[in-house]
Protein backbone atom coordinates (compact mmCIF):
# COMPACT_ATOMS: atom_id res chain seq x y z
CA UNK A 1 0.00 0.00 0.00
CA UNK A 2 1.54 3.58 -0.93
CA UNK A 3 1.37 6.46 1.39
CA UNK A 4 -0.32 8.23 -1.11
CA UNK A 5 -3.32 5.74 -1.39
CA UNK A 6 -3.58 5.48 2.40
CA UNK A 7 -3.47 9.19 3.21
CA UNK A 8 -6.15 9.82 0.17
CA UNK A 9 -8.04 7.13 1.82
CA UNK A 10 -8.03 8.96 5.30
CA UNK A 11 -9.03 12.17 3.79
CA UNK A 12 -11.86 10.35 2.23
CA UNK A 13 -12.70 8.58 5.46
CA UNK A 14 -12.26 11.56 7.42
CA UNK A 15 -14.84 13.84 5.15
CA UNK A 16 -17.40 11.10 5.37
CA UNK A 17 -17.56 10.33 9.22
CA UNK A 18 -16.73 13.93 9.43
CA UNK A 19 -13.53 13.79 11.95
CA UNK A 20 -9.97 15.14 11.17
CA UNK A 21 -7.81 13.16 9.67
CA UNK A 22 -5.52 13.96 11.74
CA UNK A 23 -6.72 11.73 14.17
CA UNK A 24 -7.54 8.40 11.74
CA UNK A 25 -4.63 5.90 11.75
CA UNK A 26 -4.42 2.29 9.99
CA UNK A 27 -5.86 0.60 12.89
CA UNK A 28 -9.26 3.45 12.91
CA UNK A 29 -12.09 1.02 13.23
CA UNK A 30 -15.77 1.03 13.57
CA UNK A 31 -15.32 0.12 17.10
CA UNK A 32 -12.93 3.67 17.34
CA UNK A 33 -14.53 6.35 15.19
CA UNK A 34 -17.38 6.90 16.88
CA UNK A 35 -19.44 8.17 13.80
CA UNK A 36 -18.69 4.98 11.84
CA UNK A 37 -21.81 2.58 11.82
CA UNK A 38 -23.07 0.60 8.96
CA UNK A 39 -24.64 3.71 7.09
CA UNK A 40 -21.20 5.10 7.17
CA UNK A 41 -19.17 2.46 6.40
CA UNK A 42 -21.68 2.16 3.57
CA UNK A 43 -20.90 5.50 2.23
CA UNK A 44 -17.19 5.21 2.73
CA UNK A 45 -17.90 1.88 0.52
CA UNK A 46 -19.25 4.29 -2.32
CA UNK A 47 -17.13 7.13 -1.61
CA UNK A 48 -14.30 5.02 -2.48
CA UNK A 49 -15.72 3.11 -5.38
CA UNK A 50 -16.28 7.08 -6.68
CA UNK A 51 -13.18 8.44 -6.10
CA UNK A 52 -11.49 4.96 -7.74
CA UNK A 53 -14.05 3.99 -10.54
CA UNK A 54 -13.86 0.46 -8.65
CA UNK A 55 -16.65 -2.17 -6.99
CA UNK A 56 -15.90 -4.11 -4.10
CA UNK A 57 -17.38 -7.27 -4.23
CA UNK A 58 -19.04 -8.62 -1.11
CA UNK A 59 -16.37 -10.73 -0.16
CA UNK A 60 -13.73 -8.31 -0.23
CA UNK A 61 -15.74 -6.31 1.33
CA UNK A 62 -15.39 -9.06 4.24
CA UNK A 63 -12.10 -7.21 4.50
CA UNK A 64 -12.49 -3.86 5.49
CA UNK A 65 -12.39 -4.04 9.07
CA UNK A 66 -10.13 -0.86 9.68
CA UNK A 67 -8.56 2.07 7.69
CA UNK A 68 -5.60 0.09 6.82
CA UNK A 69 -6.88 -2.85 5.38
CA UNK A 70 -9.56 -0.88 3.36
CA UNK A 71 -6.43 1.26 1.77
CA UNK A 72 -4.56 -2.12 1.17
CA UNK A 73 -7.84 -3.32 -0.45
CA UNK A 74 -8.12 0.08 -2.58
CA UNK A 75 -4.12 -0.33 -3.77
CA UNK A 76 -4.87 -4.02 -5.01
CA UNK A 77 -8.10 -3.20 -6.76
CA UNK A 78 -6.54 -0.16 -8.60
CA UNK A 79 -2.88 -1.77 -9.44
CA UNK B 1 -11.08 -14.27 11.12
CA UNK B 2 -12.81 -14.22 8.27
CA UNK B 3 -16.55 -14.04 7.96
CA UNK B 4 -18.55 -15.50 4.95
CA UNK B 5 -21.86 -15.28 4.06
CA UNK B 6 -23.65 -19.16 3.80
CA UNK B 7 -27.16 -20.61 2.80
CA UNK B 8 -28.34 -21.64 6.67
CA UNK B 9 -28.17 -25.33 7.18
CA UNK B 10 -28.65 -27.21 10.30
CA UNK B 11 -25.47 -27.90 11.61
CA UNK B 12 -25.62 -23.87 12.33
CA UNK B 13 -28.69 -24.17 14.71
CA UNK B 14 -26.98 -24.23 17.64
CA UNK B 15 -25.39 -20.87 16.26
CA UNK B 16 -27.94 -19.36 15.23
CA UNK B 17 -29.66 -19.41 18.69
CA UNK B 18 -27.10 -18.68 20.62
CA UNK B 19 -26.88 -15.82 17.71
CA UNK B 20 -30.42 -14.70 18.61
CA UNK B 21 -29.52 -15.42 22.23
CA UNK B 22 -26.80 -12.31 21.81
CA UNK B 23 -29.45 -10.30 20.71
CA UNK B 24 -32.52 -11.24 23.40
CA UNK B 25 -29.62 -10.26 25.80
CA UNK B 26 -28.92 -6.73 24.51
CA UNK B 27 -32.23 -6.03 24.82
CA UNK B 28 -32.99 -5.78 21.20
CA UNK B 29 -36.78 -5.69 20.59
CA UNK B 30 -38.13 -9.27 20.37
CA UNK B 31 -39.63 -9.18 17.08
CA UNK B 32 -36.40 -8.90 15.36
CA UNK B 33 -34.46 -12.43 15.43
CA UNK B 34 -33.20 -14.22 12.61
CA UNK B 35 -35.68 -17.46 12.40
CA UNK B 36 -34.70 -20.92 13.19
CA UNK B 37 -36.76 -22.39 10.57
CA UNK B 38 -37.53 -20.28 7.63
CA UNK B 39 -39.54 -22.02 5.48
CA UNK B 40 -42.48 -23.33 8.26
CA UNK B 41 -43.28 -19.52 8.49
CA UNK B 42 -43.21 -18.18 4.79
CA UNK B 43 -43.56 -18.40 1.27
CA UNK B 44 -41.48 -21.40 -0.56
CA UNK B 45 -38.46 -21.16 -1.55
CA UNK B 46 -37.31 -18.58 1.29
CA UNK B 47 -34.20 -18.66 2.40
CA UNK B 48 -32.00 -17.63 5.13
CA UNK B 49 -28.41 -16.58 4.63
CA UNK B 50 -25.95 -16.34 7.57
CA UNK B 51 -22.44 -14.57 8.12
CA UNK B 52 -20.28 -16.66 9.89
CA UNK B 53 -17.40 -16.28 11.62
CA UNK B 54 -15.34 -19.33 13.38
CA UNK B 55 -17.98 -21.34 14.21
CA UNK B 56 -20.60 -18.48 15.24
CA UNK B 57 -23.21 -16.69 13.15
CA UNK B 58 -22.98 -12.98 13.22
CA UNK B 59 -25.49 -11.69 11.08
CA UNK B 60 -27.94 -13.05 8.45
CA UNK B 61 -31.14 -12.07 6.20
CA UNK B 62 -33.60 -13.44 4.46
CA UNK B 63 -34.39 -13.70 0.96
CA UNK B 64 -38.18 -14.53 -0.12
CA UNK B 65 -39.04 -15.06 -3.54
CA UNK B 66 -42.29 -14.39 -5.40
CA UNK B 67 -43.78 -14.06 -8.42
CA UNK B 68 -44.78 -10.15 -9.25
CA UNK B 69 -46.99 -8.94 -12.26
CA UNK B 70 -44.56 -6.23 -13.37
CA UNK B 71 -46.86 -4.57 -16.88
CA UNK B 72 -48.20 -8.08 -17.56
CA UNK B 73 -44.87 -9.92 -17.43
CA UNK B 74 -44.31 -12.83 -14.47
CA UNK B 75 -41.30 -12.03 -12.82
CA UNK B 76 -39.38 -13.21 -9.94
CA UNK B 77 -39.22 -10.51 -7.42
CA UNK B 78 -37.18 -11.35 -4.02
CA UNK B 79 -38.38 -9.73 -0.78
CA UNK B 80 -35.53 -8.31 1.43
CA UNK B 81 -36.29 -9.64 4.73
CA UNK B 82 -34.86 -8.53 8.36
CA UNK B 83 -31.27 -8.19 8.02
CA UNK B 84 -29.93 -8.39 11.41
CA UNK B 85 -25.97 -7.97 12.55
CA UNK B 86 -24.10 -8.12 15.52
CA UNK B 87 -23.53 -4.94 14.70
CA UNK B 88 -26.64 -3.41 16.77
CA UNK B 89 -24.40 -4.76 19.88
CA UNK B 90 -20.91 -5.09 19.11
CA UNK B 91 -19.85 -1.94 16.51
CA UNK B 92 -16.78 -4.21 15.18
CA UNK B 93 -19.51 -5.69 13.26
CA UNK B 94 -21.42 -2.62 11.68
CA UNK B 95 -19.50 -3.82 8.73
CA UNK B 96 -21.77 -6.16 7.88
CA UNK B 97 -24.92 -4.54 6.75
CA UNK B 98 -23.51 -3.85 3.92
CA UNK B 99 -22.03 -6.76 2.80
CA UNK B 100 -25.55 -8.64 3.24
CA UNK B 101 -27.15 -5.85 1.01
CA UNK B 102 -24.33 -6.27 -1.62
CA UNK B 103 -24.74 -10.21 -1.19
CA UNK B 104 -28.71 -10.33 -1.53
CA UNK B 105 -28.65 -7.76 -4.49
CA UNK B 106 -25.83 -10.14 -6.52
CA UNK B 107 -28.40 -13.31 -5.62
CA UNK B 108 -31.42 -11.58 -6.28
CA UNK B 109 -31.22 -8.18 -8.39
CA UNK B 110 -35.29 -7.75 -8.45
CA UNK B 111 -35.01 -7.22 -4.80
CA UNK B 112 -37.62 -5.30 -2.30
CA UNK B 113 -37.69 -4.27 1.07
CA UNK B 114 -40.60 -2.95 2.77
CA UNK B 115 -41.91 -1.82 6.40
CA UNK B 116 -38.53 -0.88 7.91
CA UNK B 117 -39.70 1.22 10.46
CA UNK B 118 -39.05 5.12 8.75
CA UNK B 119 -36.99 7.02 6.90
CA UNK B 120 -34.20 7.59 9.79
CA UNK B 121 -33.73 3.81 9.93
CA UNK B 122 -30.08 2.57 9.15
CA UNK B 123 -31.64 0.22 6.58
CA UNK B 124 -33.83 3.09 4.11
CA UNK B 125 -30.57 4.91 4.50
CA UNK B 126 -28.51 2.84 3.25
CA UNK B 127 -30.72 1.55 0.35
CA UNK B 128 -30.77 4.94 -0.67
CA UNK B 129 -27.31 5.43 -0.40
CA UNK B 130 -26.86 2.58 -2.91
CA UNK B 131 -29.43 4.11 -5.29
CA UNK B 132 -32.31 2.86 -4.49
CA UNK B 133 -35.95 4.22 -5.21
CA UNK B 134 -37.30 4.71 -1.40
CA UNK B 135 -40.79 5.77 -1.14
CA UNK B 136 -43.32 5.69 1.22
CA UNK B 137 -46.57 4.22 0.90
CA UNK B 138 -49.45 5.99 2.03
CA UNK B 139 -51.10 5.36 5.32
CA UNK B 140 -54.76 6.15 5.22
CA UNK B 141 -57.58 5.90 8.53
CA UNK B 142 -60.87 6.97 9.38
CA UNK B 143 -62.38 7.02 12.76
CA UNK B 144 -65.34 4.88 13.74
CA UNK B 145 -65.44 6.35 17.81
CA UNK B 146 -64.28 9.43 17.79
CA UNK B 147 -64.03 9.75 22.10
CA UNK B 148 -62.19 6.42 22.38
CA UNK B 149 -59.98 7.67 19.54
CA UNK B 150 -58.98 10.69 21.00
CA UNK B 151 -58.58 9.13 24.55
CA UNK B 152 -56.64 6.24 23.43
CA UNK B 153 -54.61 6.71 19.57
CA UNK B 154 -51.03 7.13 21.48
CA UNK B 155 -49.44 7.94 18.31
CA UNK B 156 -50.88 11.68 18.41
CA UNK B 157 -50.82 12.12 22.56
CA UNK B 158 -47.58 12.44 21.92
CA UNK B 159 -47.55 15.45 24.78
CA UNK B 160 -49.12 16.18 28.17
CA UNK B 161 -50.81 19.39 26.53
CA UNK B 162 -51.82 17.13 23.20
CA UNK B 163 -53.47 14.31 25.66
CA UNK B 164 -55.09 16.98 27.55
CA UNK B 165 -56.52 18.78 24.84
CA UNK B 166 -57.58 15.41 23.22
CA UNK B 167 -59.45 14.29 26.53
CA UNK B 168 -61.20 17.88 26.36
CA UNK B 169 -62.06 17.12 22.81
CA UNK B 170 -63.80 14.12 23.55
CA UNK B 171 -65.10 15.00 26.85
CA UNK B 172 -66.59 17.77 25.38
CA UNK B 173 -67.89 16.08 21.74
CA UNK B 174 -66.04 18.65 20.27
CA UNK B 175 -63.63 15.80 18.99
CA UNK B 176 -67.00 13.70 17.83
CA UNK B 177 -68.51 16.55 16.24
CA UNK B 178 -65.11 17.58 14.32
CA UNK B 179 -64.18 14.06 12.76
CA UNK B 180 -67.39 12.98 12.14
CA UNK B 181 -68.41 16.07 10.12
CA UNK B 182 -65.43 16.16 8.10
CA UNK B 183 -65.46 12.53 7.12
CA UNK B 184 -69.32 13.01 6.16
CA UNK B 185 -68.46 16.10 4.45
CA UNK B 186 -65.48 13.77 2.67
CA UNK B 187 -67.56 10.37 1.86
CA UNK B 188 -68.71 10.33 -1.67
CA UNK B 189 -72.39 8.51 -1.90
CA UNK B 190 -71.81 5.44 -3.91
CA UNK B 191 -74.59 4.69 -5.65
CA UNK B 192 -75.23 1.42 -5.55
CA UNK B 193 -73.02 -0.51 -2.67
CA UNK B 194 -71.91 -3.98 -4.13
CA UNK B 195 -73.01 -7.05 -2.56
CA UNK B 196 -70.19 -8.52 -0.40
CA UNK B 197 -70.10 -11.18 1.84
CA UNK B 198 -67.58 -13.27 3.93
CA UNK B 199 -65.77 -16.14 2.44
CA UNK B 200 -63.67 -19.23 3.89
CA UNK B 201 -61.07 -18.71 1.42
CA UNK B 202 -60.01 -18.26 -2.13
CA UNK B 203 -61.05 -20.31 -4.54
CA UNK B 204 -61.86 -19.97 -8.12
CA UNK B 205 -63.52 -16.82 -8.25
CA UNK B 206 -60.39 -15.05 -6.76
CA UNK B 207 -58.40 -16.40 -9.72
CA UNK B 208 -61.04 -15.20 -12.33
CA UNK B 209 -60.28 -11.50 -10.45
CA UNK B 210 -56.86 -11.74 -10.55
CA UNK B 211 -56.52 -12.74 -14.45
CA UNK B 212 -58.89 -9.91 -15.22
CA UNK B 213 -57.06 -7.34 -13.40
CA UNK B 214 -53.51 -7.50 -13.09
CA UNK B 215 -52.48 -6.32 -15.98
CA UNK B 216 -53.90 -2.88 -15.12
CA UNK B 217 -51.46 -2.33 -12.27
CA UNK B 218 -47.81 -1.57 -13.21
CA UNK B 219 -46.86 -3.84 -10.50
CA UNK B 220 -48.15 -6.54 -8.30
CA UNK B 221 -47.35 -9.92 -6.09
CA UNK B 222 -49.13 -12.57 -7.75
CA UNK B 223 -52.80 -12.94 -5.85
CA UNK B 224 -54.25 -15.59 -7.47
CA UNK B 225 -56.15 -18.66 -4.97
CA UNK B 226 -53.34 -20.57 -4.57
CA UNK B 227 -51.04 -17.69 -3.49
CA UNK B 228 -54.16 -16.04 -1.09
CA UNK B 229 -54.36 -19.37 -0.26
CA UNK B 230 -50.97 -19.77 1.67
CA UNK B 231 -51.36 -15.80 2.90
CA UNK B 232 -54.52 -15.84 4.55
CA UNK B 233 -55.18 -19.56 5.42
CA UNK B 234 -58.47 -20.69 6.26
CA UNK B 235 -57.31 -22.19 10.09
CA UNK B 236 -55.91 -18.59 10.41
CA UNK B 237 -58.66 -17.18 12.82
CA UNK B 238 -57.19 -13.94 12.12
CA UNK B 239 -57.92 -12.99 8.36
CA UNK B 240 -61.30 -12.37 7.14
CA UNK B 241 -61.93 -12.86 3.33
CA UNK B 242 -64.45 -10.31 1.95
CA UNK B 243 -65.88 -10.88 -1.02
CA UNK B 244 -67.58 -7.73 -3.08
CA UNK B 245 -68.29 -6.94 -6.04
CA UNK B 246 -65.64 -7.86 -8.60
CA UNK B 247 -63.21 -7.63 -5.93
CA UNK B 248 -62.22 -9.04 -2.78
CA UNK B 249 -60.44 -7.87 0.75
CA UNK B 250 -58.63 -9.15 3.78
CA UNK B 251 -59.62 -7.18 6.63
CA UNK B 252 -58.71 -7.72 10.64
CA UNK B 253 -60.71 -6.85 13.13
CA UNK B 254 -57.40 -6.50 16.26
CA UNK B 255 -57.72 -5.54 19.91
CA UNK B 256 -54.88 -3.59 20.63
CA UNK B 257 -52.71 -3.89 23.83
CA UNK B 258 -50.80 -1.65 25.36
CA UNK B 259 -49.53 -0.61 20.91
CA UNK B 260 -47.37 1.84 21.13
CA UNK B 261 -49.10 4.37 17.98
CA UNK B 262 -52.89 2.57 19.07
CA UNK B 263 -52.31 1.76 22.75
CA UNK B 264 -55.43 -0.49 23.61
CA UNK B 265 -57.70 0.74 20.72
CA UNK B 266 -59.66 -2.04 18.69
CA UNK B 267 -57.98 -1.26 15.05
CA UNK B 268 -59.69 -2.72 12.01
CA UNK B 269 -57.32 -3.43 9.15
CA UNK B 270 -58.13 -3.60 5.24
CA UNK B 271 -54.93 -5.30 4.76
CA UNK B 272 -55.37 -6.36 1.33
CA UNK B 273 -57.27 -5.96 -1.68
CA UNK B 274 -57.49 -6.36 -5.00
CA UNK B 275 -60.05 -5.49 -7.92
CA UNK B 276 -60.19 -3.48 -11.33
CA UNK B 277 -59.03 0.10 -10.74
CA UNK B 278 -62.94 1.39 -11.63
CA UNK B 279 -63.79 -1.18 -8.82
CA UNK B 280 -61.66 -0.26 -5.90
CA UNK B 281 -63.83 2.18 -4.90
CA UNK B 282 -66.60 -0.51 -4.39
CA UNK B 283 -63.92 -2.80 -2.47
CA UNK B 284 -63.10 -0.04 0.02
CA UNK B 285 -66.75 0.60 0.99
CA UNK B 286 -67.87 -2.43 1.96
CA UNK B 287 -64.37 -3.55 3.80
CA UNK B 288 -65.27 0.08 5.97
CA UNK B 289 -69.23 -1.07 6.47
CA UNK B 290 -68.04 -4.65 7.73
CA UNK B 291 -65.55 -3.17 9.67
CA UNK B 292 -67.85 -0.96 11.14
CA UNK B 293 -70.47 -2.99 11.61
CA UNK B 294 -67.59 -5.43 13.64
CA UNK B 295 -67.17 -2.61 15.82
CA UNK B 296 -64.05 -1.43 15.23
CA UNK B 297 -62.44 2.40 16.65
CA UNK B 298 -60.69 2.75 13.66
CA UNK B 299 -59.96 2.02 10.35
CA UNK B 300 -56.62 2.24 8.68
CA UNK B 301 -54.87 1.19 5.55
CA UNK B 302 -51.71 1.10 3.28
CA UNK B 303 -52.05 1.74 0.18
CA UNK B 304 -49.27 2.21 -3.12
CA UNK B 305 -51.26 2.77 -5.86
CA UNK B 306 -53.18 5.82 -6.81
CA UNK B 307 -56.70 3.85 -7.83
CA UNK B 308 -56.88 2.65 -3.88
CA UNK B 309 -55.52 6.07 -2.60
CA UNK B 310 -58.32 7.83 -4.22
CA UNK B 311 -60.88 5.00 -3.67
CA UNK B 312 -59.85 5.34 0.15
CA UNK B 313 -60.14 9.14 -0.07
CA UNK B 314 -63.84 9.20 -1.35
CA UNK B 315 -64.95 6.82 1.47
CA UNK B 316 -63.77 9.47 4.22
CA UNK B 317 -60.77 8.31 4.70
CA UNK B 318 -58.05 10.60 6.18
CA UNK B 319 -54.01 10.43 5.30
CA UNK B 320 -51.74 10.39 8.01
CA UNK B 321 -47.92 10.17 8.16
CA UNK B 322 -46.32 6.63 6.85
CA UNK B 323 -43.40 5.20 8.04
CA UNK B 324 -44.32 1.48 5.84
CA UNK B 325 -41.59 2.31 3.15
CA UNK B 326 -41.15 0.25 0.08
CA UNK B 327 -37.63 0.30 -1.21
CA UNK B 328 -36.87 -1.05 -4.77
CA UNK B 329 -33.62 -2.05 -6.07
CA UNK B 330 -32.08 -0.11 -9.52
CA UNK B 331 -33.20 -3.17 -11.43
CA UNK B 332 -36.85 -3.08 -10.09
CA UNK B 333 -37.62 0.53 -10.10
CA UNK B 334 -36.43 0.39 -13.76
CA UNK B 335 -38.90 -2.74 -14.39
CA UNK B 336 -42.20 -1.61 -12.70
CA UNK B 337 -41.78 2.20 -12.85
CA UNK B 338 -43.43 4.55 -10.73
CA UNK B 339 -44.98 3.43 -6.89
CA UNK B 340 -48.38 5.14 -7.92
CA UNK B 341 -49.13 2.55 -10.31
CA UNK B 342 -47.58 -0.78 -7.59
CA UNK B 343 -50.26 -2.32 -6.01
CA UNK B 344 -48.54 -2.28 -2.61
CA UNK B 345 -49.96 -2.55 0.62
CA UNK B 346 -50.11 -4.24 4.04
CA UNK B 347 -50.35 -7.66 2.45
CA UNK B 348 -46.84 -7.58 0.50
CA UNK B 349 -43.57 -8.56 2.10
CA UNK B 350 -43.92 -9.69 5.81
CA UNK B 351 -47.83 -9.36 5.62
CA UNK B 352 -50.17 -7.84 8.60
CA UNK B 353 -48.04 -9.22 11.56
CA UNK B 354 -47.96 -6.20 13.40
CA UNK B 355 -51.42 -5.32 13.31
Amino acid sequence: MSPEIFNEVCGIAADVFAVDSKTLHSGSSPEQVEAWDSVQHLNLVLALEGRYGIQFEPEEMEGMKNLGQIATLVSTKIA
Amino acid sequence: MAIEIRPFSAEWRAALREFNGRLDAAGVFAGMRLPEDVQAEMLPGSQLYIAVEEGAVRAGFVLRPQQFSIRGAVHRVTHYRLPLSEGLIQKRYATLAPMMLRSAIKVEPLLYALGMGGRQQPLPRMLEAMGWSVTSVPFFFRVVHPARFLRGIRAARSSPWRAAAMDLAAWTGAGWMALKTWQAMHTQHLPEPARSKEVEEFSAWADGIWEATHRSYGMTAVRDSATLGRLYPSSHPRFNRLQAGAGWAVILDTAMHDDPYFGNLRVGTIADCLASLDDARTVIHAARVELEHRGVDLIISNQGHIAWQSALRADGFLEGPSNFLLGASPALAKLAGPISEAHINRGDGDGPVHL
